[in-house]
């Protein structure tokens, strides 16, 4: 016997069970019997939306697992025809609970933890909780790790950039566009796996500083991208500017104007196209990024092909910011002097391929006992952090990304919540999406450019 | 491609703070690492809110941020290394239990920022929404509701945001179980928490 036949026997079997005419499931399993199909789906959040709307409206699920919703975001459409009435973005898939798990590990782990929350732009993560820390440690990252910190957070807001005119060209049918900004952000990869080991969650902003110095190669590396970049950044316009597809399926598309912007909170690239020209390396500038010379790009038109330009121009520009601190670039260490705080960040390769501070170690295993204690008090318990709460924030590749730090003087945070624009910015879309058609949901979606690992943390 | 800038005042944190307690007579701020803080309560909250979008010299126009921290009643060590050190312990007491709700607000026309915050009682959490001042604060009540159980009223769609639909608890509580709670789509196994486990037993 198929399992067509037994299901319908056992409906058949329930359908004759059935005394009470008035019970809606079993007058439509019956319906369903007598050749009219219905379907029935079932969720908590499904009935919610399901009993609300009227019934010429059909409801359609996208996602969670959709190839051009970014990632595991499920997005309930009401469709009036193939016109979008309403939007409801469900997260919550990829939830990992990083905040409460950084409450359990002391300060400099949290870095471990948060880099992996917006995985496209790790190095953000990491300054602004670094930022955070440091401020209510009282300590500031010597010269030379700020440029640095500048220098490669630039260089990840290009590869996220890079990564979302990918994903974002392919959701709309252009496969070229995705091959061409992977190769790019490769390459930019190679230089952080210079310098981090790693080539994403990287860990290697650290409070006091960074985790090591530089390699020596460091520069020439950064100049050889810098090299390279324009002309590529160059064939994305080339390819896309003008392309009569992209252009119609971008322009008009997810309008939002800045009043509106900032009702919903958003910030970042989506407020810049709309028309307001709010950086946070503007207004909050930091690690020195303000002794650097740089616009911020906007666009007055508020649809996905001003978050195109926005975002094309914000690539140049940090570029702009890369060449001005790679030529200024200070020497130095890059952790602060205070061994309370500071692990040894001056390691060399030895002959067995791992990284040691030969120096630092003599000091500690022969010269003196106390720092031997003091290194060994640092590797466990770590260091404490004055009690209080901070507000830090820094200009990520999406928006405004804020770590609400509270300590209550302890080696591991109280409490740690991360203000993450991809969260905040996801609300506009059911505005931006209102009235279009099912194929633009996918256009904006792209151009809000959520990050699935960032929003559900 | 144009450069706009602040083009409005920065009011210094003592300014700002003067300028609140001129309009609401008895609000208490301190000031911390360079951030202002005030501490307004539930009644006059929305107000408060109100106040600082659309006063021209506080001019809030951005909800930066809305979070929550949980400190519970009673005494807590704060346990730094006690097992195989006997390093300090911090402790700390507290008369109520309460959950504090921290508002970060930011005018982009002067370029300050200004917290604030209210403390609610942490048995029965209850706060009225934000949504009708600052709209984003949809989600973001939606996750302290999630993670705290403070409940908005007023709120438009109060459900959990995060988390699953039929979970238990609010896990950023300092008094959520960690451990000894039925592990979810692992055929429920139930895992003890730490302190009742032995010491060599594996979990799988």
């Amino acid at each position: 016997m198929s399992d067509t036949t037994l299901h319908g026997t056992e409906a058949a079997e329930a359908a004759d069970r059935a005394t009470s005419a008035d019970d809606p499931t079993l007058a439509a399993l019956r319906a369903g019997l007598e050749g009219e199909s219905e379907l029935f789906v079932e969720g908590a959040d499904w009935e919610s939306v399901a009993d609300a709307v009227r019934d010429e409206t059909l409801i359609v699920n996208m996602g969670p697992q959709h190839p051009s919703t970014h990632g595991v975001l499920r997005l309930v459409l009401e469709l009036d025809g193939e016109t979008v009435t309403n939007l409801t973005p469900i997260i919550g898939y990829l939830h990992t609970g990083i905040e409460k798990s950084a409450e359990y590990r002391n300060w400099v782990q949290g870095t471990t933890f948060f880099t992996r929350m917006d995985y496209l732009s790790p190095l953000f993560n990491e300054l602004a909780y670094c930022l955070g820390v440091e401020r209510l440690l009282g300590v500031e990252a010597p010269p030379r790790a700020q440029a640095v910190r500048v220098i490669l957070t630039e260089f990840n807001r290009i590869a996220s950039h890079l990564v979302w005119l990918a994903t974002g060209g392919m959701e709309l049918g252009s496969t070229t566009v995705m091959t061409y900004g992977f190769r790019e952000r490769e390459h930019i990869l190679d230089l952080f796996e210079s310098q981090s080991g790693l080539r994403m969650n990287h860990a290697y902003i650290r409070p006091g500083g960074l985790a090591n110095q530089v390699t020596d190669d460091f520069v020439a590396r950064a100049e050889a991208l810098l090299r390279r970049l324009p002309e590529k950044i160059g064939e994305f316009e080339d390819l896309l500017t003008e392309n009569p597809i992209w252009n119609d399926r971008l322009r008009g598309v997810g309008v939002i104007d800045v009043e509106r912007a900032l009702a919903l909170g958003v910030t970042g690239p989506l407020l810049r196209a709309a028309g307001l020209g709010h950086d946070l390396r503007r207004t909050d500038p930091y690690c020195g990024i303000e002794q650097y010379d740089f616009d911020v790009p906007t666009d007055t038109a508020g649809d996905s092909y001003a978050r195109y330009t926005v975002r094309i121009e914000e690539m140049r520009q940090s570029m702009r910011i890369i060449r001005q601190a790679l030529d200024t670039l200070p020497s130095g260490p890059v952790m602060v002097a205070d061994r309370r705080i500071a692990m040894p960040s001056q390691q060399q390769l030895g002959a067995d391929g791992m990284g040691n501070d030969p120096a630092y170690i003599r000091h500690i295993m022969g010269e003196s006992m106390e720092a031997l204690i003091n290194h060994f008090k640092l590797s466990t318990e770590g260091f404490t952090v004055p009690a209080g709460q901070v507000y830090s924030a820094v200009e990520s590749p999406r928006g405004e990304l804020g770590y609400a730090i509270t300590s209550i003087g302890s080696n591991k945070p109280w409490r740690v919540h991360v203000r993450e624009p991809s969260f905040v910015n996801l609300q506009a879309a059911r505005e931006m999406t209102r009235g279009h058609q099912v194929a633009d949901v996918i256009a904006v979606v792209a151009s809000i450019d959520p990050v699935m690992g960032g929003v559900d943390r | 491609m144009s450069t706009p800038t602040a083009t409005g005042t920065r009011l210094a944190n003592d300014a700002l703070a003067a300028r609140l307690t001129a309009r609401f007579s008895g609000l208490a701020s301190d000031e911390a690492y360079g951030e202002l803080t005030v501490h307004a309560d539930a009644a006059t909250l929305v107000d408060l809110l109100t106040f600082c979008r659309d006063d021209d010299a506080v001019g809030c126009e951005l909800l930066a941020d809305l979070s929550g921290v949980h400190w519970p009643r009673g005494g807590h060590d704060i346990e730094l290394q006690p097992t195989t050190t006997g390093w300090p312990t911090f402790r700390l007491s507290q008369e109520e239990g309460r959950v504090e709700v921290l508002y970060v607000l930011r005018s982009i026309r002067h370029g300050h920022v200004l917290r604030i915050a209210v403390a609610v009682d942490d048995e029965d959490p209850r706060l009225p929404t934000a949504t009708g001042v600052y709209e984003t604060a949809n989600f973001h009540e939606r996750e302290v509701y999630d993670f705290l159980g403070v409940e908005f009223d007023g709120h438009p769609d109060l459900t959990r945001i995060l988390m699953p639909d039929d979970w238990v608890g609010h896990p950023h509580r300092k008094d959520y179980p960690l451990g000894g709670v039925d592990v979810p789509y692992k055929h429920d196994k139930h895992v003890p928490p730490p302190d009742e486990r032995a010491i060599r037993e594996v979990i799988r």
